[in-house]
């Protein structure tokens, strides 16, 4: 753990210092990576939102809106 | 600054990445939606913490990961993380033919070790810049980088991925994997 740290803040700090990095992947490589990540997330993103965080935040709303009228603005 | 409707609207909108990012991270459901609810509540009552005008979920994911990670520390205590269970936990969602490939990505997305992970899901999944992710991670830059580098390898190893001639260059893809912003 140590170890790796002192790695990590050598490569961040040491200007020129090349980390024993992996060898870079071709790029079809990357892409197809990159397109599994995506859908894979794509997934997730689409799923519909909870309806405990739709109450959690209209529950806010109402608090505001109750502050707001005891508060009796003028206008 | 008192929380608005548009505050409320950005907020609420940005449940869903916040929710893929979580269920991403912990590979459970159950946990994720625990860790976006806190992370609301957090935001609720430090919103004067926020700076208007700058990443709302920039600033929302700093919240969610701290608590990922104080949260894994404290479980990593109480119970060693046997070797796949994490794994295990991403792939129960029913399987279909066409879903094979993404099961097998997501059970080595799970073997990554954990700050992979993140930062695979930031730059090449959330859309974070590296400075961005940098800022969320509160690390340098350079230590993104290097750990994106060390992510992709490491998923190409776990997955075998070999290069395809006849797939031709794709340079969109790359550059949203590599996703310099």
């Amino acid at each position: 753990m140590a170890q790796k740290r002192a790695r990590e803040v050598a490569e961040d700090v040491v200007p020129g210092h090349v980390p024993p990095a992996p060898p870079r992947l071709d790029r079809n490589a990357q892409a197809r990576l990159g397109e599994q990540l995506r859908a894979m997330y794509d997934d997730l993103l689409q799923q519909p939102i909870p309806d405990r965080f739709i109450d959690l935040l209209k529950d806010l709303d109402d608090i505001e809106k109750g502050k707001s009228t005891g508060k009796g603005t003028t206008g | 600054m008192t929380i608005d409707a548009s505050m409320r609207d950005a907020l609420l909108g940005a449940v869903p990445s916040l929710r893929a990012f979580a269920i991403s991270l912990s590979g459970n459901v159950d946990r994720a939606d625990d860790l976006v609810q806190e992370t609301l509540v957090r935001a609720l009552s430090h919103i004067d913490s926020f700076q208007p005008g700058t990443n709302l979920n920039a600033w929302l994911f700093t919240i969610l990961r701290n608590l990922f990670h104080s949260e894994y520390r404290k479980r990593r205590r109480e119970v060693e993380d046997a070797d796949g269970v994490y794994a295990a936990r991403l792939s129960t969602q029913p399987e279909q033919g066409a879903r094979l490939d993404l099961e097998d990505f997501k059970t080595a997305l799970a073997r990554l070790p954990p700050d992979q992970r993140e930062v695979l899901l930031l730059v090449g999944a959330s859309g974070f810049s590296y400075e961005e992710a940098a800022e969320i991670c509160q690390c340098a830059v350079g230590t993104i980088k290097s750990r994106v580098n060390r992510a992709r390898t490491r998923l190409a190893q776990l997955l075998a991925v070999e290069s395809v001639d006849d797939l031709g260059p794709d340079d969109q893809t790359r550059a949203a994997l590599q996703a310099t912003g």
